[in-house]
């Protein structure tokens, strides 16, 4: 449906701002608010890789939930699978998150009671998909995971846990992956195979891959990399 | 479809967390309660009616002063009733040229329904029980009667036109309560014999019985189509009419039991709403993520609903099972008791304990589930991003609103709720202003101490939220428990009292005026003690304030002024008679028309102090005024009256006297001995009944203690959710401690200051709450009086702080022996 020219995410002057606290933990004054993001621009095709660095409390983790729907801005315009966002409800915007979008997080964010398979299935059977079990069983078996289908989050080494949370990212063959820091709770060579992980599923799926990052290693191997800086973006050329 | 099943999974996984075995655990304690005691109260009654029916000879009573209607016994009869036919009537018996009026009553082959007939073969010979009375041509008079005409077994006796050979001395008549206490002596015979001897005739005087018995049910059915088409003169009597003494003692069972059960419901809130705050708290993750994934609120709030109906129908199923099960113990314990063929039983208290179980369940955890429905799906970036909590009116108005709605719906009771309710919110309101004042104590006297004991102390002040709500649930369950104890101890005592091994076993009425002095020196003689011997006039009330009763609506129906009610005189109050308004008799009162009231009546009747009631005594009437108001203990055996006179005002009136006694027995003969000196009295001997009634108390404490355990457990539950709250912190905290490098007997010891100090405040916080809940319910439910108890103050303290050491040492163990990053990551 998409071909690769397509704008996917576009974003015109998002500003997000939340009233900074002293501090006791009280409200300053009205005017007084901490500037978060300050006019982001930014226009992403259907299957480009992404990375968005920027220094840590720069402001990527709000852009991202900006961009995939999570949290709304103050002001500007941010069109998702050509859909615009601030005209949509909650719930419009749930639809839109379960139709296209996946994430994968610094935490992993598995579902400690729930099996590797069972977490995978999740997204599915929110989506009352009848081949839940099917799919998530043949994901796990690709990110290399086949044996491990039965076992739960805590018996899994953190790299593991994360292979179970790209499976469950993709498994909904969602149009845009979301990844914030999915290196950051893991060691160099873990982190790197996870990036091939993720940019080789990425590959074969068509997807859009938009990854916030520190790492400048892995930003190198994606398409584009954006620095976030001051509440903006810059676009950084290799 | 989709949805229930990932409903289920989810549950199912998050099985073996903590708070939802205690939220189903909690639950199914609620449900078992309820179903198990509204079962047994249902039994209860069951066996009450039994036990009258041993006073009537049957089930039920029909009498009439005209022969009873075929169609009535027919109707029976298609219920599959058993039918028994009699009459009772005076007349005179003959024999040795001697004349005396008797009681004659008439039985048929079927007689007795219930219970059974006691003769002997000899004048004072051993008992022998019957379950007939006696045959064709054949009577059986008492002993006063043959003693009367100079009679003994064998002999012959005329009624009427015929005569009848004496088989057999009665003893005791099942049917006796229900031919009243009359004064002529007895005599039973075969109702076939009736038309020999040509007594009745058109005209005669006589009450015409139709006895039945059969199961509940039918019983039931049959009481509901004749009831309407029963006319003026025709009386069915059954029910629970029987014994007064059983009835008091039964229904404060009963209403322990529904305090119990209400309490358990209570607590078992408690817990859920605990349970599922911690449920909801521990899914903000889950439900963050779902959302992420793009799961609607609409859809979350349906997964949460579904898994509550999981728990709801696990719960009311299992709930409902033990329930019946424990139900079934309790009639094991009473199988003495109960008929031998029980009707199945009723389906209903299962259906409203279940549903009571879901109301529980939804009405404490449906807010806490509720907020999630509010997690931010930004949470999954932002791990700080909490919901806001439900609004507190939401929490406690929903919780007490289903509260009430079961306590009501089970109990229907809504004194006692009501109680229930003020009683828990007052204690509320007192364990939180309470636990803030020592919270500020010892935020002050902190800088006194060192070591252990000041961080200790400072813990406690740290957590001071978590002390505080653990405080309040503590001290409440504790609370609760204690009260349970206490009435039980209480109630037990108070029937160990009012059936004393001497409480009076025979009456003895017809006493003459001018025998009360002889009778009094052979009761000493004989070494009987007695409370005395209370004149007794009969008279009717006619007029309440000058209006008639029977044109007071409220009135009419009421049984004192159905029949003629034993008026009596005394000058000073009986011991087991209180005095709750108005005055005594003053010297100068005597001679006046002026009454006392039991305050039972004055109620019924709508009577107050200073009100003119008239009375018809022989022919003649009189008005007096009500100048105090009695609380009687209608269960200590004594002879005990509504109405009471002062002396000197109706003693010119005909009347007799009545006394009561304790007579073991292996004295009985001390009775024949009484009667050969005074033929005219007539001896009540209840002692029988007081075995049974004996052994029906015993039953029903041990089914007291049975439901005590419903209550424990339901408590232990609100402990365990206060204690799994309020240990999260407490693990993280010692945890941070340790990484901190602080020594792990230090940490030990300052826990155990901790610990101590809080279980000595809810401790004494629940002590307290105790006392004055029993003040309430003593005073306003179970006619008790009120005391301070010394060891409440003693147990309460030492128990919660030994629960709370131990459950707190079980939890914080782990902390000891593991190292800090293994806590901290689990
Ligand atoms: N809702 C909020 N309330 C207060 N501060 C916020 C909120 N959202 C973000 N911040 C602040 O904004 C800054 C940027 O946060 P974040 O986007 O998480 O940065 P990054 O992911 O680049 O480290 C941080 O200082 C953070 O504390
Ligand atoms: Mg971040």
């Amino acid at each position: 449906m998409n071909s690769p020219s397509d704008i996917i995410i576009s974003a015109q002057q998002i500003a997000r701002q939340v009233p900074a606290l002293d501090k006791s933990g009280a409200r300053k004054a009205i005017d007084n608010n901490l500037h978060i993001l300050n006019g982001v621009d930014l226009e992403i095709k259907s299957g480009e890789t992404v990375a968005i660095l920027g220094a840590s409390g720069s402001g990527k983790s709000t852009l991202l939930g900006l961009l995939a729907g999570l949290d709304l801005a103050n002001s500007g315009n941010i069109t998702l699978a050509g859909v615009q966002l601030n005209e949509l409800d909650e719930d419009g915007r749930a639809e839109i998150r379960s139709r296209h979008v996946g994430f994968v997080f610094q935490s992993f964010q598995l579902l400690p009671n729930l099996t590797a398979l069972e977490n995978v299935m999740l997204p599915l059977e929110l989506k009352a998909d009848a081949t839940a079990e099917a799919q998530a069983n043949s994901f796990l078996h690709r990110v290399g995971l086949g044996e491990r289908l039965y076992h739960y989050p805590r018996q899994l080494s953190g790299g593991e846990q994360q292979r179970v949370a790209i499976a469950r990212a993709f498994v909904s063959r969602p149009a845009i992956v979301f990844a914030d820091e999915p290196t950051g709770n893991l060691d160099q060579e873990t982190g790197r195979q996870i990036i091939e992980l993720l940019l080789e599923i990425n590959q074969e799926l068509q997807t859009t891959l938009v990854i916030v990052t520190h790492d400048e290693q892995l930003a190198a191997q994606c398409q584009r990399r954006l620095l976030l800086e001051n509440g903006r973006i810059r676009e950084n050329t290799k | 479809m989709n949805q229930l099943r990932l409903a289920w999974r989810l549950l199912k996984r998050d099985w073996h967390v903590g708070e939802l075995r205690i939220l189903l655990s909690a639950l199914i304690i609620a449900v078992a309660s309820m179903t198990s005691i509204s079962l047994f109260t249902h039994r209860i009654d069951l066996a009450m009616n039994d036990q009258s029916g041993r006073f009537l000879g049957a089930d039920l009573l029909l009498t009439s002063p005209r022969a009873i209607a075929s169609a009535i016994t027919d109707h029976a009869a298609q219920l599959r009733l058993n039918i028994s036919r009699g009459m009772a009537f005076s007349s005179v018996t003959v024999a040795n040229e001697q004349f005396q009026l008797a009681h004659i009553k008439a039985v048929d082959t079927h007689y007795p329904l219930r219970g059974s007939v006691k003769i002997s073969r000899v004048l004072y010979g051993e008992d022998i029980e019957l379950d007939h009375g006696p045959a064709v041509g054949e009577v059986w008079p008492t002993a006063r009667l043959l003693q009367q005409l100079q009679l003994k077994p064998g002999d012959t006796i005329e009624l009427g036109e015929a005569s009848f050979t004496v088989t057999a001395v009665l003893k005791h008549d099942p049917g006796q309560a229900s031919s009243g206490m009359s004064i002529a002596p007895r005599l039973m015979m075969h109702i076939d014999d009736i038309e020999k001897t040509g007594i009745i005739q058109p005209g005669s005087r006589v009450s015409y019985q139709q006895l039945f018995a059969g199961d509940y049910q039918r019983r039931q059915q049959f009481e509901q189509w004749l009831t309407p088409r029963l006319n003026a003169t025709e009386k069915l009597i059954g029910g629970r009419q029987g014994s007064p003494a059983l009835n008091s003692a039964i229904s404060k069972a009963e209403q322990y039991l529904s305090l119990a059960s209400m309490l358990s419901v209570m607590l078992a809130g408690i817990a859920i709403a605990m349970a599922a705050n911690r449920y909801s708290l521990r899914h903000f993750d889950q439900t963050a993520l779902m959302r992420s994934m793009g799961a609607t609120q609409g859809q979350l709030v349906q997964l949460y609903i579904y898994q509550l109906l999981y728990l709801g129908t696990l719960a009311g199923l299992l709930g409902c099972l033990l329930g019946y099960l424990a139900q079934q113990g309790i009639i094991l314990l009473l199988a003495d008791l109960l008929p031998p063929e029980l009707p199945p039983a009723s389906y209903l208290p299962l259906i409203t304990g279940f549903i009571s179980g879901q109301v529980t369940l939804f009405g404490f955890s449906l807010p806490a589930i509720l907020r999630l429905k509010s997690v931010s799906p930004l949470r999954v970036l932002r791990r700080d991003l909490t919901p806001l909590p439900a609004s507190a009116i939401t929490i406690y108005g929903l919780a007490l609103a289903s509260l009430v709605a079961i306590m009501w719906w089970q109990s229907k009771n809504i004194m006692l709720t009501l109680i229930v309710l003020a009683g828990t919110l007052l204690s509320v309101l007192m364990l939180g202003i309470v636990s803030s004042l020592l919270m500020y104590i010892s935020r002050h006297l902190v800088r006194r101490f060192t070591g252990p004991w000041r961080s200790g102390m400072q813990q406690l002040i740290r957590h001071r939220k978590a002390n505080q709500l653990q405080m309040l649930a503590f001290g409440l369950s504790l609370m609760v428990l204690l009260t349970v104890l206490l009435l039980r101890i209480d109630l037990l005592n108070r029937w160990q009292a009012q059936l004393p091994e001497q409480a009076p076993n025979h009456f003895v009425i017809n006493i003459q005026p001018y025998q009360v002095a002889g009778v009094s020196d052979f009761l000493k003689q004989q070494e009987i003690s007695t409370e005395g011997l209370y004149p007794m006039v009969r008279g009717r009330i006619t007029e309440i304030n000058h209006q008639p009763v029977t044109d007071i609506d409220h009135a009419q129906e009421d049984e004192a002024l159905k029949r003629e009610l034993n008026l009596s005189w005394t000058s000073a109050i009986q011991t087991n008679n209180k005095l709750v308004a108005g005055r005594w008799w003053q010297p100068e009162d005597e001679g006046q028309y002026l009454i006392s009231l039991e305050q039972g009546l004055a109620q019924r009747l709508g009577v107050d102090l200073f009100d003119e009631i008239s009375f018809q005594i022989a022919e003649q009437k009189l008005t007096a005024q009500v100048i105090s108001l009695r609380s009687v203990q209608w269960d200590s055996f004594q002879p005990n009256f509504f109405v009471i006179f002062p002396p000197a005002s109706i003693d010119s009136f005909p009347g007799s006297f009545i006394t009561s006694f304790y007579l073991p027995q292996q004295h009985k003969h001390k009775i024949n001995k009484l009667l050969k000196q005074y033929p005219g009295l007539t001896v009540i001997e209840i002692d029988a009944v007081m075995e049974q009634v004996k052994a029906i108390l015993t039953q029903v404490t041990l089914t007291v203690e049975y439901v005590m355990l419903f209550v424990l457990f339901a408590g232990l539950m609100v402990l365990l959710a206060a204690i799994q709250t309020s240990m999260d912190e407490r693990i993280h905290t010692a945890v941070i401690m340790r990484t901190l490098g602080a020594q792990s007997a230090y940490l030990k010891k300052t826990q155990l200051v901790e610990f101590c100090m809080l279980g000595l405040f809810s401790g004494l916080l629940a002590a307290a709450g105790t006392e004055l809940i029993a003040y309430g319910l003593y005073r306003q439910v179970f006619d008790f009086e009120f005391s301070l108890h010394i060891w409440l103050w003693l147990l309460g303290p030492a128990a919660s702080m030994a629960i709370i050491l131990f459950t707190g040492w079980l939890s914080t163990r782990r902390i000891s022996h593991h190292p800090p990053a293994q806590v901290l990551n689990a």
